[in-house]
C-alpha cells in the first residue's frame, strides 16, 4: 500500500487481486456463500481506493484493511433490499420440502449456506430468523413477518437489532 | 474478464500518488491547542476572568486535580475524534476510555452538589455565560471538520459528534476558572450548552464527502 501511495501501479494491482480473495474469505467464513459478497468485495475494494491516502505505513496494514471491510459488509447487509436477492426463492414450502426448517433457519438437507456465516449463526434466533428470511434468503417484510407470525414492525425492528448484533460481533473481532 | 477483474483494472489504471495524510495525532493536538488558546482569547476579551481562579488552582488541590480531570477527558476526546477519521485507526478501548474519564470529570460536578470543590460563591458572574459557551464552539467544530473532511471516516456522525463534544468541553472547563463557581450554575451553564451543542454539531457530519 505505501508502494501504491506513490503511484506503482503494478504492485497496487497485485494488493488489489491478493486483497479481493483475502477478503472474499473473511467475508464467507461469517456470512456464509450468499450472491451479495462479490458486491460487497468489489465496494470494500472501491472503498480501500478511496481511502488509500489515509494509511500509515508505520502502523500494521490490518487493522486498517479489516476496519474497511468490517464497515463495508454491515452497510452492504443493511441496505439490501429483498428484490435484490439473487438466491432462488422457491417458497416457504419448497424450501421446507427441502429440509430448510425456517422456524430455526438451519439447514439438514438442503444447502447449508445460509447459515454456514459463524457471524449469522452466533445471532440469536429471533434475530437471525428475521435476517436470513430477508437479507439472505430475500422474502419481503411481509411475507417474513406471516411466516413469522409477527407484524412488520415488529420484523423491522428485530432486523435493526439482529444487524446492530452482528455490526457489534464482527467490531469485537478487532480486539 | 470478470467484474471484479474489471474494477481492479480501472482502479490500478492511471494510479495517482497520494499524500499520505495522516499524523492524526498531531492534527488532533494543533487543534487542541489552537481551541483552548481561542477560547481563553475570548473568554478573556468578554469579560474579566474570576479574580482568584488562578490561585485556587495552586491551593486548592482538589480543584487542581478537577481541572486536570477535565483537561485529560477533552484531551482524550480530541483525540478519539481524530482518530476516528482513519478507518482503524480508533480503538474501541480508548474510545470509551475517553469518554468514562469525561463521565468522572461531569460526575464530579454532580457530587459537587452536596460536596463542592470550592466554597460557592458569585464571584466572577459572567452575563449569558451559557451562550458565550455555546457560541464559541462553533469555530472550533467547523474548523476539525475541514481538517478532517479529507480523510476516510467510517462514521461521519460519529468522528463528528467527537468534535462537538471535545469543542463543546473546552470553553465549558474554562468556565470554571472564567466564571463563578456553583455546581448548579456549572452543570446547567457551561456543561449543558457544551453537550447541546456536541449533539447538535453531528449535523455536520453531512459535510463529509463521500
Amino acid at each position: 500500500m505505501v508502494s501504491a501511495q506513490t503511484g506503482n501501479e503494478k504492485q497496487y494491482r497485485q494488493l488489489l487481486d491478493e486483497l479481493s480473495d483475502v477478503i472474499h474469505r473473511y467475508l464467507i467464513s461469517r456470512f456464509g456463500y450468499h450472491d451479495f459478497l462479490e458486491d460487497c468485495v468489489q465496494d470494500t475494494l472501491i472503498a480501500i481506493h478511496n481511502a488509500r491516502h489515509t494509511y500509515d505505513g508505520s502502523r500494521l496494514f490490518r487493522p486498517w484493511l479489516f476496519a474497511i471491510v468490517r464497515h463495508k459488509s454491515i452497510d452492504a447487509l443493511r441496505k439490501r433490499k429483498s428484490e435484490q436477492a439473487k438466491v432462488t426463492h422457491r417458497g416457504l414450502e419448497d424450501l421446507e420440502t427441502n429440509g430448510y426448517a425456517i422456524d430455526t433457519c438451519s439447514s439438514q438437507e438442503w444447502d447449508t449456506s445460509i447459515t454456514q456465516g459463524r457471524l449469522i449463526n452466533a445471532l440469536a434466533p429471533p434475530f437471525r430468523q428475521a435476517i436470513v428470511l430477508t437479507k439472505l434468503i430475500g422474502f419481503s417484510n411481509a411475507e417474513a413477518a406471516k411466516h413469522l407470525r409477527i407484524s412488520e414492525t415488529a420484523l423491522k425492528v428485530r432486523v435493526h437489532r439482529g444487524i446492530a448484533k452482528l455490526k457489534r460481533l464482527i467490531e469485537a473481532e478487532e480486539a | 474478464m470478470s467484474s471484479r477483474d474489471s474494477i481492479i483494472q480501472s482502479l490500478s489504471e492511471d494510479l495517482q500518488p497520494v499524500a499520505n495524510s495522516v499524523a492524526v495525532d498531531s492534527k488532533a493536538m494543533l487543534w487542541f491547542v489552537l481551541t483552548a488558546f481561542y477560547v481563553v482569547l475570548v473568554t478573556q476579551w468578554l469579560a474579566p476572568i474570576r479574580a482568584d481562579a488562578f490561585n485556587q488552582l495552586v491551593t486548592v488541590p482538589r480543584f487542581f486535580i478537577e481541572s486536570l480531570l477535565g483537561l485529560m477527558a477533552i484531551v482524550m476526546l480530541t483525540l478519539a475524534a481524530f482518530r476516528a477519521a482513519v478507518p482503524g485507526r480508533l480503538t474501541t478501548r480508548f474510545a470509551i476510555s475517553g469518554l468514562a474519564l469525561l463521565a468522572l470529570w461531569l460526575g464530579n460536578y454532580v457530587y459537587g452538589l452536596i460536596d463542592p470543590t470550592l466554597e460557592p460563591s458569585m464571584a466572577g458572574k459572567r452575563e449569558q455565560c451559557w451562550l458565550q459557551t455555546a457560541t464559541m464552539t462553533l469555530p472550533p467544530i467547523i474548523a476539525a471538520v475541514l481538517l478532517t473532511r479529507r480523510l476516510y471516516p467510517l462514521s461521519p456522525l460519529r468522528t463528528v459528534f467527537l468534535f462537538s463534544l471535545a469543542a463543546g468541553m473546552i470553553p465549558a472547563l474554562y468556565m470554571q476558572i472564567a466564571c463563578m463557581y456553583i455546581p448548579e450554575h456549572i452543570l446547567g451553564h457551561h456543561i449543558l450548552p457544551g453537550l447541546v451543542v456536541g449533539v447538535l454539531g453531528c449535523a455536520l457530519s453531512l459535510f463529509y464527502r463521500r
